[in-house]
Parts: structure tokens; C-alpha cells; sequence
């Protein structure tokens, strides 16, 4: 069997759908959206004035797409990518992940859904400190219950793609900020996950590194289909971008799709 | 990979860490501290008991121990004596004749129990020889020589060589008296016993017992000591005596002295509070570490919990450090505490400068410290539950945080 770590997990003894409770199955819906919101809005009122973060949000992404959420800061942008991975739930509207109502999914049951179908890179803080390179990729693995075997050479393989074939065993701290942000990719990718999301990425690296990362992103969305959703505020990231939404004040002002990707 | 990412949590505040295994040793070794010393002093108390005053087993005549009179004689005494001579898990045994009277001196008398011994069999199954202060054990060849307790002597304001008259009844009942002259003052280092009886030879005291124109007719005896070689094979040989010997009356030693057996539970309740209380520090200690260590970690917990480590995991992953982290510290705890009940087995603890207070209670003042080898599995198994109380709580407020607010603040 030759290993294929960008297909979906498929003839892996795990029977049927994806776990979780989902009933869909994913594959079945490759040209449907893989992200379906219908006019959520998220206000948080827990202070003292009410704060319209997302105002009628309508947003359809693909599979494949290489899409940019971009607007300036407080514009929602972080509100929304938690709410599309079902950290937080929105105060009105649908959201549809994978065909799943996430809506629906109990606290516990999204941590499940997050696990198997959504991949995520933060700012920062993405890695498990006292775990090695190699240990953090392998993690969600484990969290998956997959053999050992499969794990290691699953993350070795990814740490590879992102070109951090030397730095395996190395922690977090040993690591430049570049380097973290690209086993944060490598993590996020282990769980073959719908798509992956990550919410300013760049925001803590010199140019050099986020323009490493970003070619690393677009190179696994172009040669292996993998869906990344990300937001930022620098222009030289959002120029890379195949799809960008711009929001302001928590509606989406603007979705432009660019026919070519930038390379 | 849970086990070693949450052995590896722990050394992620080294000092922090180091700080909470030292007082889980510390009190580890403090629990074991009392412990070994409360049962070697109540094994020290037992074993001073049944040397100095029960032995393993004593045999009676039914009726002795309520009416303590001199006529209820174990009987038949000499196939007795040649039944123990036969049974192999007999060590030694000795046969006392028994008298309560007084005994009186220039300057007061008091009540005492008068034991009439046979001084070989005596020295055998008892301290007494051993416990000889001043003077000397019985000498063969004298009549009427009389060893008293130090205590008692003191209250009676008579030295050695002094001399001191036993009043007490007969055989038919009539009081008799007899002048015997202290050979030795002994000292069992329990008062209460050296107080309450004097010794001298079975052949004086049966001679007295039996009227003038019996003489020659043995000596009569009351009790019989014995030792066994086990003190395990204690309960088979009482079954065997009590079969061939239906109307005696035949007891082991917790049965004579119940309050052996209180005072070994008391004992023992005794170092449980104290080992309740050390865990109750260890316990507010623990949990206070693993709260800062829960704190700390906020938005890494937040990130696990957005990348799908759900709250059983991330419960059980607290609750596995707090456990290690305990343990950790059993190790160095179980050996400073076996190393100190060695050391002071071998070398006993001494408490001679309480010794009067010791004393009056019949206690020992060289404690030989002991453990019984499940002192320190109970000890481990009681801090594993301790850490996994200490446990819950930080675990607990681990699950409750939410991931997006955790997030938030990355
Ligand atoms: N937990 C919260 N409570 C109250 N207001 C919040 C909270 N989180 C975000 N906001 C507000 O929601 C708006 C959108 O924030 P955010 O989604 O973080 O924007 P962005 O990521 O584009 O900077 C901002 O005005 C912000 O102050
Ligand atoms: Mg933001």
C-alpha cells in the first residue's frame, strides 16, 4: 500500500463515516461547499454596550479554495473563523460544516468534530511546549487513535512538506517563529481535516518567514487540494490569496475570486 | 503519549515541582516516622507483657482468676507437666504457686500478690533474672529468700537484705506468715507490675501453704507459663491443651490481658490521624500547585481543546500529573522512612529521660522502631488517593474554561 497523507483517511479499518455521529459522508460532497453560512451574526453583550461582531454573514467556501478574510482590526474577522470552527457559536443564522449542522453538536461532541474535520493554526501558542516537532504532529493522531506506525509516518511525511525534515525532534522553544508556524501547518494537516483555518498566521513573523509559510500553504492547496482559510491584515499575504472577503464592522464588504493563483 | 506528556508537564516548573515532591517525601517519611514508632512501642509493650508479666499461654484452675483461692490447684498436675514436656512447640513453661496476703515491714505493709516460682523454670519463661537490679536471683541452697520489685521497695522503705514478713491463708484456710529476706530488687521497667508482686521459691510458699503435718506432699501450683517457640503456633497448641486437658482452663495472651489488644488498635488509630493529617497538608499543598500549573497553562488548555483533546483527556491528563507528581515523591518518602524504622530497630529510639512517666504506663524507654512490610503499601496507596482527590479539583476547573476565550487571548 503506498501512503497517500493528502487523500482522506479511506480503507483505514475505520468503517463508514466520519465519526462523531456525522451520518454524511464528505467525500460525497466534494463540489458542494464544504463552509455554508447563512446570515450569521454573533453579538456579544456581555459588557456593557452590545457588540455587533458579525452582522448577516452569507458565506459559501469550496473545497480547494485558497480564501483570504481580511479587514482591519475588530472587523470580525477572528469572531468568524471561530464560529466556522465551532469554537464559538453564533447568535443567529445557519452554519453548515462538512454538511454537519454544527449547531447542533453538543460542547464535547464539537471538540470531536473539531478533531476529526477542522485543522487549526492560531497566532501563536499552537504548540504543545514539552512535545517535539515530530510529538505535536503525531498528537491529533493519537487523539484519532491511530496506530503508532501510521502516526509516525504520517508526521514525518507532513514535517517534510512543510521542510522540516531536520527539526523533527526537536521543541517548540528550539524553533524559530517561522518554524512553529509550519509545524502548526503540519499539525493541523495530520488530522486529514475538511480544510484547515488559520487566523492571522503571520501576524507574529518577519516577512522572509510568512512569505516561507505562505508559499508552503499555497503549494499543499495547489498540489494536493487542501482548503485553507485564513485571515490577515498584510497586504503582501492578502496579495497571495485566490479568493479575499473583506469585512467591515462585522458584513462582508467585498468577495472577490481571482481567476489565477498568485505565485 | 498522555503518560509522558503529563510526566513532562511536570518538569516544566522544576522548582515548583521539586518543592511539592520534597513535601510529599517529608511527609511521607514523617508518617512512617510515627507509625514504625507506634508499633514498635506497642510491640515493645506486648512483647514487656508477655515476658514480664502473661507469657504466651497460662493454664488455670476454672474457678482461679474469680475466687483466687489457694485450694483450686491446676490438676492433674503431673500429666500436665508431661504433656508440655512432650509438645515441640512448647518452648518453656513454669509452674507458680500463687498466694495473696500482705507483706509487711518496720515501716507499713501492703496488699501483693506472692509468687512462689521455681527459679530455673522462672528464669526460663521470664525476664526476672534479667530484670535483677541489685542483689542476685535465687541461690540454691537458702530457704526463704525474697526478690522485690525497685518501686516497690522504695514504698516500703527496705533494701536489699532486709528483711520482710508474707501473711496470707493456708490450704485450710487458717493465716499463716513467714520471714524472708531480700536477695535481689528487681526492676521490669513497668511499675505498675514491679508494685503488685514479690517472688520467692515454690518450695517456701508450698511449704507454708501446707499445714505443719503435711509436709512432704508437693507443692501445690496455680498457674502455669508457658512460652511457645512461635509466637504463630500459639492458638494450636492452646487447641491441643484445651483437648487433652477439657477442665483447665487454658488462655493466650490477649484473651488474659485484653487491653493488649485496645491499646494496639488505639495505637494504630492513633498514627492513621496522624497519617490523615499529613495527607490533608500534602493534599491543600497539591492542589494549590496544580491550580498555578492549570492557571498557567490557560491558553494551551484552550488550544488542546480547539484541536479536539476533549474534556475526559484533558481531565485524566491533570489528574495523571497530579498523580505523578505525587509519586514522584513516594520513592524518596518510603526510603527515609524504611531507612529511619531500620535504623532505629537496630539502634532504638531512646527515651530514658522520660522514663519514670514511661514506666508508670509499663512502657519501654529503648523503642525499637517496627513496620509491618504493608505500612508502606497502605502509606503509597493512601497517597495516590490523596493525589487523586487533590486532583479533581484543578482538573475539574481545567474542563470548565472555554476554549474561545482561552483563544482569545493567544
Ligand atoms: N469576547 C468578546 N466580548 C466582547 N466583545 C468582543 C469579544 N470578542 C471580540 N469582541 C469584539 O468583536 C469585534 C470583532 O472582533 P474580532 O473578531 O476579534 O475582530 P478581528 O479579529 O478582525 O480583529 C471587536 O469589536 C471586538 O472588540
Ligand atoms: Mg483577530
Amino acid at each position: 500500500m503506498t501512503y497517500a497523507p493528502f487523500k482522506d483517511w479511506e480503507n483505514d479499518g475505520r468503517k463508514g463515516a466520519p465519526r462523531g455521529g456525522l451520518t454524511s459522508n464528505l467525500k460525497n460532497q466534494i463540489i458542494m461547499a464544504v463552509i455554508k453560512l447563512d446570515k450569521v451574526s454573533k453579538i456579544y453583550d456581555a459588557g456593557k454596550i452590545p457588540v455587533q461582531a458579525l452582522d448577516q454573514v452569507n458565506l459559501e467556501i469550496e473545497r480547494g479554495e485558497f480564501t483570504a478574510i481580511v479587514g482591519p482590526s475588530g472587523s470580525g474577522k477572528t469572531t468568524l473563523l471561530n464560529i466556522i470552527g465551532g469554537l464559538d457559536r453564533p447568535s443567529s443564522g445557519d452554519i453548515e460544516v462538512g454538511g454537519v449542522d454544527v449547531d447542533q453538536l453538543s460542547d464535547n461532541k464539537l471538540i470531536d468534530f473539531r478533531k476529526d474535520h477542522i485543522g487549526f493554526v492560531f497566532q501563536s501558542y499552537n504548540l504543545i511546549p514539552v512535545l517535539t516537532a515530530l510529538e505535536n504532529v503525531e498528537f491529533v493522531m493519537l487523539l484519532q487513535k491511530r496506530s503508532r506506525k501510521e502516526r509516525l509516518e504520517r508526521a514525518r511525511e507532513l514535517l517534510q512538506a512543510v521542510g522540516l525534515e531536520d527539526k523533527m525532534d526537536k521543541r517548540p522553544s528550539e524553533l524559530s517563529g517561522g518554524q512553529q508556524q509550519r509545524v502548526a501547518v503540519a499539525r493541523a494537516l495530520a488530522p486529514k481535516p475538511s480544510f484547515i483555518l488559520a487566523d492571522e498566521p503571520t501576524a507574529n513573523l518577519d516577512s522572509t518567514s510568512a512569505g516561507n509559510l505562505l508559499d508552503i500553504m499555497a503549494k499543499l492547496n495547489a498540489q494536493e487540494g487542501i482548503t485553507f482559510v485564513f485571515s490577515t491584515h498584510d497586504p503582501r499575504v492578502i496579495e497571495r490569496a485566490r479568493r479575499v472577503v473583506t469585512l467591515v464592522d462585522g458584513a462582508i464588504a467585498s468577495d472577490v475570486r481571482k481567476s489565477e493563483p498568485v505565485q | 503519549m498522555l503518560p509522558i506528556l503529563a510526566w513532562r508537564n511536570i518538569w516544566r516548573n522544576p522548582t515548583r515541582s521539586l518543592v511539592v515532591i520534597l513535601a510529599i517525601s517529608m511527609g511521607i517519611w514523617a508518617a512512617l516516622f510515627m507509625s514504625g514508632f507506634a508499633t514498635g512501642m506497642i510491640r515493645d509493650y506486648i512483647d514487656s507483657n508477655i515476658s514480664n508479666v502473661v507469657g504466651h499461654i497460662q493454664i488455670h484452675h476454672p474457678d482461679y482468676a474469680r475466687e483466687k483461692d489457694v485450694r483450686l490447684q491446676v490438676d492433674p498436675l503431673p500429666g500436665l507437666e508431661a504433656f508440655l514436656a512432650s509438645q515441640a512447640p512448647v518452648r518453656a513453661y513454669s509452674a507458680r504457686t500463687l498466694a495473696t496476703g500482705m507483706v509487711s515491714t518496720a515501716n507499713g505493709s501492703r496488699g501483693i500478690l506472692i509468687q512462689g516460682v521455681r527459679p530455673d523454670q522462672e528464669a526460663v519463661v521470664s525476664n526476672l533474672r534479667q530484670n535483677i537490679r541489685e542483689g542476685t536471683y535465687f541461690e540454691e541452697g537458702r530457704k526463704n529468700q525474697i526478690l522485690l520489685g525497685q518501686p516497690l521497695a522504695e514504698k516500703l522503705h527496705v533494701k536489699l537484705r532486709s528483711k520482710v514478713v508474707l501473711t496470707f491463708q493456708d490450704l485450710e484456710g487458717n493465716i499463716t506468715n513467714g520471714a524472708f529476706r531480700i536477695v535481689g530488687l528487681f526492676n521490669s521497667g513497668n511499675t505498675p507490675f514491679d508494685e503488685s508482686r514479690v517472688l520467692v521459691q515454690a518450695s517456701d510458699l508450698g511449704g507454708l501453704l501446707h499445714p505443719a503435718d503435711q509436709t512432704g506432699t508437693p507443692d501445690p501450683v496455680h498457674e502455669i507459663v508457658l512460652l511457645c517457640r512461635d509466637p504463630d503456633s500459639l492458638v494450636a497448641v492452646q487447641k491441643s491443651l484445651q483437648t487433652a486437658f477439657p477442665r483447665l482452663l487454658i488462655e493466650n495472651y490477649r484473651e488474659l490481658a485484653p487491653e493488649l489488644e485496645l491499646y494496639e488498635s488505639q495505637m494504630k488509630s492513633v498514627s492513621l490521624i496522624y497519617l490523615t493529617i499529613i495527607m490533608l497538608a500534602l493534599i491543600f499543598g497539591i492542589i494549590n500547585t496544580m491550580m498555578m500549573a492549570v492557571l498557567e497553562r490557560f491558553r494551551e488548555l484552550g488550544m488542546l481543546m480547539a484541536i479536539g483533546m476533549n474534556k475526559g483527556r484533558i481531565f485524566s491528563m491533570i489528574v495523571m500529573e497530579t498523580v505523578l507528581l505525587s509519586l514522584a515523591g513516594a520513592p524518596l518518602g518510603l526510603l527515609l522512612g524504611g531507612l529511619t524504622i531500620h535504623y532505629f530497630n537496630v539502634n532504638g529510639l531512646d527515651l530514658s529521660a522520660f522514663a519514670k512517666s514511661l514506666n508508670q504506663y509499663g512502657m519501654g524507654t529503648d523503642i525499637r522502631f517496627d513496620a509491618d512490610p504493608g505500612v508502606y503499601w497502605q502509606t503509597a496507596m493512601m497517597l495516590v488517593v490523596t493525589a487523586f482527590l487533590a486532583s479533581l479539583y484543578p482538573a475539574w476547573k481545567a474542563i470548565r474554561l472555554k476554549p474561545v476565550e482561552a483563544i482569545r487571548k493567544l
